[in-house]
C-alpha cells in the first residue's frame, strides 16, 4: 500500500515523439521544476480575467509537458492558450520552486511560430506590426497624421493589411499616441560630458517606440545621468534591440537585431549599456542565453549582456551627486513587469525616487498584475488587454497619487490610455528626477 | 464510453456554450490537482458565472447521472479535486465575488473561488481577518478549504475552518439549494454544516460561505530560533505548552527544510542548523509581552543558539515567507519530492522524528521536516530523483510514514485530505464498521454516488475487493479505546 | 399501556448490548438536566441510562486531550483535570447541575464563552457511537488536528440522541487561565449593547460579553497574573466610571437566568449579534441572557408566547428552539423547518432507519 503525496514530476509517460521540433525546444529539466502547486495562479494576469486552467502558467507549463510528451499538437488550443500569455513573468516571482517560466515561454513561442499556420487575419496583421515598430524611421513617418494610410502604405506589409483588413490597421493606428512632428524627429546628442567630476562613462539605448513617441524620458535620461556624474554616449546608428520580437517569438529576425545591437555597442569605452526601457533592458541582459549556442556569439553576448543595466540600477548604484528639490506629493510607482518580474528591478527605482526630497511614495493594490500592454499584446488581444487596463486604472485610483511613474513605453501607454480623463501625470521615473535636479516644474506628459 | 452530445448539450442550455469545453486538450489541464500522480481526464469542464449556474449544472448532472468533481484553484494535495472520468469538473474560480463584509457582526459572506487570502484582505480595512491560514492561503479557495476543512500555521490556537464557518450554502448533489449552519454558533438540530466541512467536496458544492472574522491582535510578537537538535526544539515546545501558554502558532522545521526554505525566499533562516522554530505569539500588548519573555527564557533553558526577534511587519512576514513557501521550495534541492501529512500526538513528536529518520536512512532517502510542531501535524518531505530510478522507494516510505503515524495514536492526515491518494490506507485508521457508518451518511447526501465519487472512501476499484485490512490500533492495543 | 425498561450499561459493549438486544424504542438519559428540552420525549419501550457510563479513559496532559465516557459529568472532569491546570473550555449554565458530556453535546448547549472557545461542536475532536443496529463507529480521533473521514461528532451535536447513543468522547483541551476578572456595569439592553459594540471594536479580547436581565452588562476577560490588571484598567476606561469587579461570582445570578424560571418556557435563540438586542427586546422575556459578541440569547417566556417567538426569531434570520417549560404546557419546541430538513431526515434514515433513538424529539420536523 503506498501514498504518493505532491510529486514535482507529473510521470506522464512518452507516448510519442515530441510536439515540438529540436531547435531549442523547452528543456526537460525545466519543465519538471513545476510542482503544480499553484501559487502563480493570482499573479497571472489571464487567470486572473478568466479563470481557465490552460490560461494559467501552471497550466501553460502542464500543455507544453504535455506537447512534449508527445500527447498533444502545437496547433490549436496550444497555440491559443501559449498566445494569451502576456509574458508578464508575475509567475516567476510568484514561484516558490523557482520555475523559470520565462526561458520557457522563450523557447516555445519560436516553436509556434515556426511549426503553426496561423490563420490569415492574425498573419497579416503580425507582419504589419513587425514591419512597423522595431524601425524608428517608419514609426517617425506614422506619426505624421494620416501617415499610416498613405506614406507606410509603400511597406508591403502594411499595405497588404489596409488592402484585406483595414479595421485592425486603424485599430493599431489608434495605439500610436499623439506626438509633435518636432518631437518625433528630435535625436539626441551623440555625447554628453558629465557634469562635475566623472563618476562613470555609459551608452544609451535609445529604443524605438521610445525614442520617436518619448524623445522626452531620454532626453531627460542623458540629462539625469549626465549631471549624476556620467559621460553619456548615444551611438546615432543602433537599431530596435529585438525585444518586441523576442517576446512574440520571431526568433531569427530578433537574434539577427541582437546580434547588430551587440556590434554596435560592444566597440564603445564604456563601463555600461543603459536602457530606459524595461522590455528593451530584459531582453539585452538575456541576449547571453539567447545566443548561447551561436559559437560566433555566445561570448560575445554574454559580455554584453553583463554590461546591461536598466537605468535606475545605474543611478541607485551610487550616491546622489547633483543636488534636488523637493516635491510634494503623492507618486504612484507601477512595476513594469519587464524590469519588477523580469529583471528584479524593484528596490532601485524606488530609491532613486526617494532621492526626491518631500516625495510620498506610494505602492499600488495588486502590484504584480500586469497593465495589459505587454509589448504586442494590446493589439493582438485587444479585449483582454482592455480589461486589464480598467483595473490597473482603478488600482491606480485608488492610492490618489499626485504623479504615475512607471519605466516602460508600453506601460505609459496603456496606463494614460485608462486614466486619460484623470489629468494625473503619467510619466517615467527619470522625468520626475529630472524636474527635481533642474528645480522645473513637473512636466505634464 | 464518453458522454453523449446530448448531455453536452444540456449544460450549454444552462451555461453559456463558450462556459462548457469540451476540446480534450483544453480538458487535459484539468486533468490532476495538486497531486500530478493521480490524472484522470474530465469529458467536460464546466465554467459557471454564479451559484444559479452552479445549481442548474448540478441538476443536469442529476438528471443524467454524470458524475461530477468541483475544483477550486486546484492546489490540493490529496488528488481530491481529480475528475472522474465520463464526469464532469464544474470549476468555480469564476466565482470569486466578496458578497458582504459585516463588520458590526464580524463576518464575511464569499463565493467558494475568493482566496483565503482575499477574505483577510477584504475584512483589512476593518480590522479584522480570516484566521485560518494554511500555507498556500494565497492561492487556495474558501471553497477548497471548507471541502477541506484547511488548517494552516495559526491554528493552533485559533482553529480550523470548521471552527470559523458560520454556514454554507450548498447545492446538494441532486441540485437542490439549502444553507447549513446558521448565523451564530446556535443551532437548531444536527450540525449538518459541520459534515459537510471537510467531506472533501463529496456532499454537495458550496456556492456561499458565511465565515468568521477576528479582530486583528493588538500585538504580535514572532521569534525565529536555532537550536542544536530536533529535540531541544521539541522540549521547547512541551515547555510553552506545559506553562499554560497557547502561542499564535509554533511551526518546527529541520535542516534540509531550512535550507530550501533559505535558497527560495533568502528569509534570514540559519542554514545548517538541524531545528529551528518559529513561535508567534499575539493578543492584548501586555499578555503578549508577558508571555514573550516566558517563551524566551524557555528557549534559552533548551539551548538554543540564535534568537531572531522580529522587529518590524517585514521582518515578519519574511519569516514567514520562508516558512510557507517551505513545500514548494523542496524543488530546489531536490528533483523530486512527496509531500507527507500525518498527525502524532504533540508528546510523540520526537520519538516519530527519530523512527522516521530511521526509515530514511533504512530506505537510503533524504527526508525534510515542516511541521506545525504545536498540534502535532507532520509535512515529512521524502525527496527523491524519479531519473535515478527511486520514485517507488519514495513512495513507500512517505505511505509508511503516513501509518506509522496512525500507528503512534495520531491521524492520517492532518489538513491535506484523503482525497484519492488515502482513501486506501482509510482502513488503517478506521474499522470496517466505522466506514460503513461514514458511507451510510454520504449515500445520505448523495444517494446516486456522484458527487466527487472514489474520494475518501475506500472502493473496490481504487483499492482492490478488500482493502488493506484493520490492524488492531495501539490506543485499542493498550487499552485506550475498544474494538467490540 | 407500555412499561418503559431502565438499562443502566457502564461500558461500551453493554451500551451496545442493550440497544442491540432491547427491541422498540429508545430513550438515552443522561444527568436529566435537560431531560425536557426539544421535542417532547414520545412513548419509548425502554431509556438507556449512561449515569453509570463515567470516567476519563485517557488523558495525557502534555497533548491538551481527554477522552471520557459520555455519562462522566463534566463537573467531575473539570476537578479531574484541574489538577493538571486543564478545562475544557465550556461553561454552559447546567454543567452545575451534574450534565454529563454526552448531554451537553448532543443538545449543542453552551455558555458566555462560546464567544471565543466555540461550543462544544468545535472542542469535540472524536466520538464513539452505538447505532440503532448495534454498530459500534468511530469518529474523528485523539488528536487536535485531524481530517481524516467524516466529522461525524458534528453531526451528533444537536442530535438530541436521535442518531445515536454518544458512548465516549474525545475532547480538546484549554489551560485554564492564570488569572480572570469581570467587569459589571448597570445598563440597559440598548446601552449594554452600545458597550459591547465599543469592547469588540477594541483590542480587550472579550472571553464573554453578556447581559442580563438585571440590567447588567458582565464583561470577562482571562489572562495572566502580570497583564491582567492593566488590562481591567483599559477595559475600565471603555466600560466607563460605573464599571466595577463585585465581590463574589456574577455567573452564578447569570446562570440562573439561563437556567429560566420554572413556570416560564425557556427559548434560546440565536441571531445576528447586531440583530439581537431589537430582537430580545421585541420579545419582552421575562428574564433573559443575551450574548452581545455571540448573537445567542435565552429568554424565558410565558408558553403561550413561544410560537410567536419563534416566528420573530426566524423572521430576523435567525435560529430557536425550546428548552424547558413548565409541564404540559403546550408550546412548539421548533419553529420552521431548516431548507436542509430533505438532508436530515435522510440522514436519520440512513442512522435509524426504524426510528428507534428519540422519537418526538424533532417533532414536527421528523
Amino acid at each position: 500500500m503506498t501514498t504518493p503525496a505532491g510529486s514535482a514530476d507529473t510521470n506522464i509517460p512518452q507516448n510519442g515523439p515530441s510536439a515540438f521540433d529540436a531547435h531549442r525546444p523547452p528543456e526537460r529539466e525545466l519543465l519538471d521544476d513545476c510542482v503544480h502547486c499553484g501559487f502563480c495562479l493570482p499573479t497571472c494576469p489571464t487567470y486572473q480575467l478568466w479563470g481557465e486552467e490552460m490560461d494559467s502558467p501552471r497550466g501553460r507549463i502542464y500543455l507544453m509537458d504535455l506537447a512534449s510528451k508527445g500527447e498533444i499538437s502545437l496547433d490549436g488550443p496550444f497555440t491559443e492558450h501559449i498566445d494569451a500569455c502576456l509574458g508578464c513573468m508575475a509567475c516567476v516571482t510568484a514561484c516558490p520552486s523557482g520555475v523559470q517560466y520565462d526561458k520557457l515561454l522563450e523557447s516555445v513561442r519560436p516553436q509556434v511560430e515556426r511549426n503553426v499556420q496561423r490563420d490569415r487575419g492574425d498573419r497579416l496583421f503580425r507582419e504589419a506590426i513587425f514591419s512597423l515598430f522595431p524601425y524608428r524611421r517608419r514609426l517617425r513617418a506614422a506619426a505624421l497624421p494620416g501617415a499610416l494610410y498613405q506614406k507606410l502604405r509603400t511597406i508591403p506589409a502594411v499595405r497588404r493589411l489596409a488592402e484585406k483588413l483595414p479595421g485592425r490597421l486603424a485599430a493599431m493606428e489608434s495605439l500610436l499616441p499623439p506626438v509633435s512632428v518636432r518631437a518625433a524627429f528630435a535625436q539626441l546628442p551623440v555625447f554628453t560630458p558629465a557634469v562635475g567630476a566623472r563618476r562613470g562613462r555609459v551608452a544609451l539605448l535609445s529604443g524605438c517606440v521610445q525614442d520617436v513617441f518619448f524623445h522626452r524620458v531620454n532626453e531627460a535620461t542623458v540629462r539625469v545621468l549626465a549631471a549624476e556624474g556620467y559621460d553619456v554616449l548615444v551611438p546615432r546608428d543602433q537599431q530596435c534591440c529585438g525585444a518586441l520580437e523576442l517576446h512574440a517569438g520571431r526568433e531569427e529576425t530578433a537574434l539577427g537585431r541582437a546580434r547588430r545591437t551587440i556590434a554596435r555597442f560592444e566597440t564603445l569605452d564604456v563601463d555600461t549599456v543603459v536602457t530606459n526601457v524595461a522590455g528593451c533592458g530584459s531582453s539585452m541582459k538575456d541576449y547571453g542565453h539567447l545566443l548561447s549556442d551561436d559559437e560566433a556569439w555566445a561570448s560575445r553576448a554574454t559580455a554584453f549582456s553583463g554590461r546591461v543595466r536598466d537605468v535606475h540600477e545605474v543611478l541607485a548604484e551610487l550616491e546622489p551627486v547633483a543636488p534636488r528639490h523637493p516635491f510634494r506629493g503623492r507618486v504612484a510607482y507601477h512595476d513594469a513587469c519587464h524590469l519588477g518580474h523580469a529583471q528584479k528591478v524593484r528596490a532601485q527605482p524606488r530609491a532613486v525616487l526617494r532621492s526626491i526630497p518631500d516625495v510620498e511614495l506610494v505602492d499600488l493594490p495588486e502590484a504584480e498584475l500586469c497593465c495589459g500592454s505587454a509589448g504586442i499584446y494590446n493589439m493582438v488581444a485587444p479585449e483582454a488587454a482592455g480589461e486589464l487596463g480598467v483595473r490597473k486604472a482603478g488600482n491606480v485610483r485608488s492610492v490618489r497619487p499626485d504623479v504615475v511613474v512607471t519605466a516602460n513605453p508600453g506601460c505609459l501607454l496603456q496606463i494614460g490610455k485608462y486614466m486619460a480623463a484623470d489629468g494625473v501625470p503619467i510619466l517615467h521615473p527619470v522625468q520626475l528626477l529630472d524636474a527635481s535636479i533642474r528645480g522645473v516644474p513637473v512636466p505634464r506628459t | 464510453m464518453t458522454l453523449h452530445g446530448g448531455v453536452r448539450q444540456a449544460f450549454e442550455r444552462v451555461l453559456d456554450p463558450a462556459d462548457v469545453l469540451s476540446d480534450p486538450v483544453k480538458c487535459r489541464a484539468y486533468e490532476c490537482d495538486g497531486l500530478t500522480g493521480y490524472r484522470v481526464c474530465p469529458d467536460l469542464v464546466l465554467l459557471p458565472r454564479d451559484a444559479a449556474q452552479v445549481a442548474a449544472a448540478v441538476r443536469v448532472c442529476h438528471e443524467h447521472k454524470v458524475p461530477f468533481v468541483a475544483r477550486g484553484a486546484g492546489t490540493g494535495l490529496s488528488g481530491g479535486a481529480l475528475p472522474v472520468a465520463d464526469g464532469v469538473v464544474i470549476s468555480l474560480a469564476r466565482l470569486k465575488r466578496v458578497l458582504e463584509v459585516d463588520p458590526a457582526n464580524r463576518r464575511a459572506v464569499v463565493e467558494p473561488g475568493v482566496t483565503n487570502l482575499e477574505i483577510t484582505a477584504a475584512a483589512a480595512p476593518h480590522g479584522l481577518y480570516y484566521a485560518p491560514d494554511p500555507s498556500s492561503q494565497q492561492v487556495c479557495t474558501i471553497g477548497g478549504n471548507v471541502a477541506e476543512n484547511s488548517g494552516g500555521a495559526h491554528c493552533l490556537k485559533y482553529g480550523f475552518t470548521t471552527n470559523h464557518v458560520l454556514s454554507c450554502e450548498v447545492v446538494l448533489p441532486d441540485g437542490s439549494v439549502v444553507t447549513l449552519g446558521t448565523d451564530t454558533g446556535e443551532q437548531a438540530g444536527p450540525d449538518l454544516r459541520g459534515v459537510f466541512l471537510g467531506s472533501e467536496g463529496t456532499l454537495g458544492i458550496t456556492t456561499s460561505i458565511t465565515v468568521r472574522l477576528l479582530r486583528t491582535p493588538e500585538s504580535v510578537r514572532t521569534l525565529l530560533a536555532d537550536f542544536p537538535s530536533v529535540a531541544a526544539a521539541g522540549d521547547v515546545v512541551s515547555d510553552i505548552v506545559a506553562a499554560g501558554i497557547v502561542p499564535a502558532a509554533v511551526e518546527m522545521m529541520d535542516t534540509l527544510a531550512i535550507e530550501a526554505a533559505e535558497e527560495a525566499v533568502h528569509a534570514g533562516y540559519t542554514v545548517g542548523v538541524p531545528a529551528a522554530l518559529v513561535v508567534e505569539l499575539d493578543g492584548p500588548v501586555e499578555e503578549c509581552d508577558a508571555q514573550f519573555e516566558q517563551v524566551k527564557a524557555i528557549c534559552e533553558k533548551h539551548g538554543c543558539t540564535r534568537l531572531h526577534i522580529a522587529g518590524s511587519v517585514e521582518e515578519r512576514a519574511k519569516i514567514w515567507k520562508g516558512r510557507k513557501a517551505a513545500f514548494a521550495a523542496v524543488g530546489r534541492i531536490s528533483p523530486d519530492y512527496f509531500v507527507q501529512d500525518g498527525v502524532v500526538p504533540r508528546t510523540r513528536l520526537a520519538e516519530v522524528l527519530d523512527r522516521i529518520a530511521g526509515m530514511g536512512t533504512d530506505a537510503g532517502l533524504r527526508v525534510a521536516n515542516v511541521f506545525h510542531a504545536g498540534d502535532g501535524n507532520l509535512h515529512p518531505l521524502v525527496l527523491y530523483s524519479a531519473a535515478a530510478g527511486e520514485t517507488e522507494r519514495a513512495e513507500r516510505l512517505s505511505g509508511e510514514i503516513a501509518e506509522l503515524c496512525v500507528e503512534m495514536g495520531g491521524s492520517l492526515s492532518g489538513e491535506h485530505g484523503i482525497g484519492t491518494d488515502k482513501a486506501c490506507s482509510m482502513p488503517k485508521m478506521f474499522s470496517e464498521d466505522d466506514l460503513a457508518v461514514m458511507a451510510r451518511v454520504q449515500a445520505a447526501f448523495d444517494p446516486h454516488n456522484l458527487c466527487n465519487p472514489g474520494k475518501v472512501l475506500p472502493t473496490p476499484r481504487l483499492c482492490g475487493e478488500r482493502p488493506g485490512k484493520y490492524r488492531a490500533h495501539p490506543l485499542e492495543e493498550s487499552g485506550v479505546i475498544e474494538r467490540l | 399501556m407500555t412499561t418503559t425498561t431502565t438499562l443502566r450499561p457502564t461500558d461500551l459493549a453493554e451500551v451496545r448490548d442493550a440497544v442491540r438486544d432491547t427491541p422498540g424504542r429508545l430513550a438515552v438519559a443522561g444527568a436529566g438536566t435537560a431531560a425536557g428540552w426539544a421535542g417532547e420525549l414520545g412513548a419509548v419501550d425502554a431509556v438507556l441510562d449512561l449515569a453509570g457510563l463515567t470516567g476519563v479513559i485517557t488523558h495525557n496532559p502534555g497533548d491538551m486531550t481527554v477522552s471520557a465516557h459520555a455519562g462522566t459529568p463534566l463537573r467531575a472532569l473539570t476537578e479531574e483535570l484541574a489538577e493538571h491546570g486543564q478545562h475544557v473550555s465550556l461553561d454552559a449554565a447546567r454543567i452545575a447541575d451534574g450534565a454529563t458530556l454526552g448531554g451537553l453535546l448532543a443538545t449543542a448547549d453552551s455558555g458566555p464563552s462560546s464567544l471565543v472557545y466555540g461550543t462544544l461542536r468545535d472542542l469535540v475532536i472524536g466520538v464513539t457511537v452505538v447505532l440503532a443496529d448495534g454498530t459500534v463507529a468511530r469518529s474523528g480521533g485523539h488528536v487536535i488536528k485531524n481530517v481524516a473521514g467524516y466529522d461525524l461528532a458534528k453531526l451528533l451535536h444537536g442530535s438530541y440522541g436521535t442518531l445515536g447513543v454518544l458512548a465516549e468522547v474525545v475532547l480538546r483541551l484549554h489551560p485554564v487561565p492564570k488569572r480572570t476578572a469581570t467587569l459589571v456595569v448597570d445598563a440597559p439592553l440598548a446601552r449594554a449593547a452600545e458597550l459591547a459594540a465599543r469592547v469588540l471594536e477594541g483590542p480587550f479580547e472579550p472571553v464573554a460579553l453578556e447581559w442580563t436581565s438585571d440590567g447588567r452588562l458582565l464583561v470577562r476577560i482571562e489572562g495572566t497574573d502580570e497583564a491582567l490588571p492593566a488590562r481591567v484598567a483599559r477595559l475600565q476606561e471603555v466600560l466607563g466610571a460605573g464599571a466595577t469587579t463585585p465581590e463574589g461570582d456574577p455567573w452564578t445570578r447569570h446562570a440562573e437566568l439561563t437556567r429560566g424560571a420554572p413556570d416560564a418556557a425557556v427559548l434560546r435563540i440565536g441571531a445576528r449579534p447586531s440583530l439581537l438586542p431589537a430582537l430580545v427586546s421585541e420579545l419582552a422575556p421575562d428574564a433573559a441572557t443575551a450574548g452581545l459578541g455571540t448573537g445567542v440569547a435565552t429568554v424565558s417566556l410565558p408558553p403561550d408566547a413561544v410560537a410567536d417567538a419563534h416566528t420573530r426569531v426566524h423572521a430576523a434570520g435567525g435560529t430557536s428552539q425550546l428548552r424547558s417549560r413548565p409541564v404540559g404546557a403546550d408550546a412548539p419546541a421548533w419553529g420552521p423547518p431548516p431548507s436542509a430538513l430533505a438532508v436530515l431526515r435522510a440522514v436519520k434514515t440512513a442512522l435509524d432507519p426504524d426510528g428507534r433513538f428519540g422519537p418526538g424529539r424533532f417533532s414536527p420536523w421528523m
